[in-house]
């Protein structure tokens, strides 16, 4: 994978402490249901990521699906600097599950735009993938929730990555006790991965935007249906682990049709009329959720993230497009997560 | 005919077979592949890959996939069978991050985990077929099955009632938990090939999931046997690149044939 990386390379003696310190809090076997803050030592590999520098986030206003997305996409892309010129490119949505009438999903007419705008941009291969989590027959999933024919329009590969060739991979991080992950070919061979998650609330952690939205590169066929594995080790430190692994180098976030309350599968559908892009997964979500009324300093996995996968804090994230002061639209936060509302 | 091709392009020079045409070879595929295709050298690759506790599956890190319920189903009675029958026996799934919890277990999908209704569907139908002696366990699961039974009747994944919201069943989970529950409760069995019956219009572009419920409601004689069957077959023309387990599913529901009737 061709990651970005931001920031001051880091001494070989950073990378040696750095490792070393993985490799001890990996001994001592972090497990929990809640995040646990772990400082010091830091529980991921110097050697692999470099300390967050700024990032960019455009906020674009989208009515309805029915919008020129396709373009939408093409000025926020381009006003981030996106460059995917020559790269394969792994589009990942989520489609955890499917309800007819339920705003689960990413919406299919936004992969597919997205599909044909990155081509536009000069992308070599645009290849979407995902791995539901709740039902075993993806074929399913892919069908009702249209995402097949909308693919199949813009003549773009769909792989289901509970079923596709896949290898283990060692973490970059040590929040769980995971050591290594079972990764589908088609994620470790992208050149560029764009994590396009729903705009959603999530009853265990607060909000599911790009990073959450990587539990969808695990397979089922390892981890289960659903993947419980991944919540025995603690929602939060998987979410940590599993984002250090696939690094999503831009995120895509469908907020045109958004969900509030008892996300990710049973809250309302809320009508926002944004799609929020950005050049760095941890920002995009610390914006997202400012956009949806949250404070992201209070969503524990954002903050941690922050320390070592992207930037979360607001002031060093460039906005672009909409203005987020006035993008803003509260959500109904999900159930038990009433502290995470934004103090206005 | 196509579909035994098609299932045999997933088939590894180990005699082994892939999730997928070109993947390597697991136990899970290879079990069901043995089952549909009575394949002895896929059995051979089984019994190659028993692991010294008896059990099958894969170890990711510290994450181990557990399937020797499934694998049991495609060994022959004899030793290697007995030891992943021990196996099955004394897995069991965790109610609690910090031990197993209060009863039902049922079965998980990775070693520690809670019990789901999948893979607690083949752990009773190993123990009904090769260790019917085995009641405590099996009654462990048909209690799984019954708490977690969707209102009105089926499964979904595990789920009855989450976050206070009544759950909805989906069509393969509810095949396989009423296949398990077959010959041990005749009232989820009726509710399950209720839910079958009235569900299998609604997912039938999905090939996995009409071809399970097409292969136990064509078992239970259900009046919708020949519709389904003709729909797993469509599903099943129309759908591109099928992994192995949907077109083990996809041969038994053609064949009327059990999947836990073992090799053949």
């Amino acid at each position: 994978m061709n990651h970005q990386h931001r920031g001051p390379v880091v001494s070989r003696r950073t990378v040696l402490r750095g490792a070393g310190a993985v490799a001890a809090f990996g001994a001592a076997g972090v497990v929990g249901l809640r995040l646990r803050r772990a400082t010091p030592p830091e529980p991921w590999d110097h050697a692999v990521f470099a300390p967050p520098g700024p990032a960019q986030v455009a906020i674009l206003r989208a009515p309805s699906y029915d919008a020129d997305l396709e373009g939408l996409l093409l000025d926020g892309l381009s006003v981030i600097g996106a460059d995917v010129r020559g790269a394969s490119v792994l589009l990942k949505p989520n489609m955890v599950e499917f309800d007819p009438g339920a705003a689960i999903n990413t919406d299919p007419r936004l992969v597919a735009a997205a599909a044909t705008a990155l081509r536009r941009m000069g992308a070599r291969r645009v290849v979407v993938g995902e791995a539901p989590g709740h039902r075993r027959d993806t074929g399913y999933v892919v069908r009702a929730s249209g995402l097949r024919d909308a693919l199949a329009s813009v003549d773009a590969p769909f792989v289901d990555m509970n079923v596709a060739a896949a290898s283990p991979v060692r973490t970059n991080s040590a929040y769980t006790r995971f050591g290594e992950i079972w990764l589908p070919q088609v994620v470790r061979e992208a050149d560029i991965i764009i994590s396009m998650p729903k705009m959603k609330t999530h009853h265990w952690a607060a909000v599911t935007l790009s990073l959450k939205n990587c539990f969808g590169c695990l397979p089922g066929r390892v981890y289960g249906w659903p993947k419980n594995a991944l919540h025995w080790q603690g929602i939060e430190p998987s979410i940590l682990d599993i984002a250090g692994v696939v690094r999503p180098n831009y995120a895509i976030v469908d907020g045109i049709t958004a969900m509030e309350g008892n996300g990710p599968i049973d809250g309302t559908a809320k009508h926002v009329g944004l799609v929020i892009v950005g050049d760095d997964p941890v920002a995009t979500d610390a914006t997202t959720a400012t956009v949806m009324g949250f404070d992201p300093r209070r969503v524990p996995y954002i903050t941690e993230a922050g320390r070592f996968l992207g930037q979360a804090d607001l002031d060093r994230i460039a906005q672009r497009g909409e203005d987020v002061v006035g993008a803003v639209s509260p959500f109904a936060p999900a159930p038990g997560f009433d502290g995470v509302a934004a103090a206005y | 005919m196509d579909l035994e091709r098609d299932l045999r392009r997933a088939r590894n020079v180990d005699g082994g077979y892939g999730s997928v045409a070109g993947s390597s070879s697991e136990a899970e595929p290879t079990a069901m592949a043995a089952v549909a295709l009575s394949d002895e050298d896929a059995v051979s690759w089984l019994l190659d890959a028993q692991r010294l506790d008896g059990s099958f599956g894969m170890q990711v890190g510290s994450v181990v996939a557990d399937h020797t319920a499934v694998a049991c189903l495609a060994l022959p009675a004899d030793d290697p069978r007995e030891r992943a029958l021990d196996h099955v026996e004394r897995t069991v799934g965790a109610n609690d991050p910090a031990g197993p919890g209060s009863p039902p277990y049922g079965w998980p999908w990775t070693d520690g985990a809670h019990g789901w209704i999948e893979p607690t569907s083949w752990g009773m139908l190993a123990l009904l077929a090769g260790r019917p002696s085995s009641t405590s366990r099996i009654n462990d699961g048909l209690a799984v099955l019954r708490t977690q039974e969707c209102v009105g009747g089926g499964w979904n994944y595990g789920t009855r009632v989450g976050f206070g919201v009544v759950q909805s069943p989906f069509l393969q989970t509810t095949a396989i938990g009423t296949r398990a529950a077959r010959d041990v409760d005749a009232g989820l069995t009726a509710r399950g090939l209720e839910i079958l019956e009235r569900r299998w219009r609604d997912e039938a572009e999905g090939l996995l999931s009409i071809s399970s419920a097409a292969t136990v409601i064509g078992l239970l004689g259900g009046p919708s046997a020949n519709a389904v069957r003709a729909a797993a077959e469509s599903a099943y023309r129309s759908t591109e690149l099928p992994d192995t387990i949907a077109l083990c599913w996809t041969l038994f529901a053609l064949e009327g044939r059990d999947p836990a009737a073992g090799v053949r």
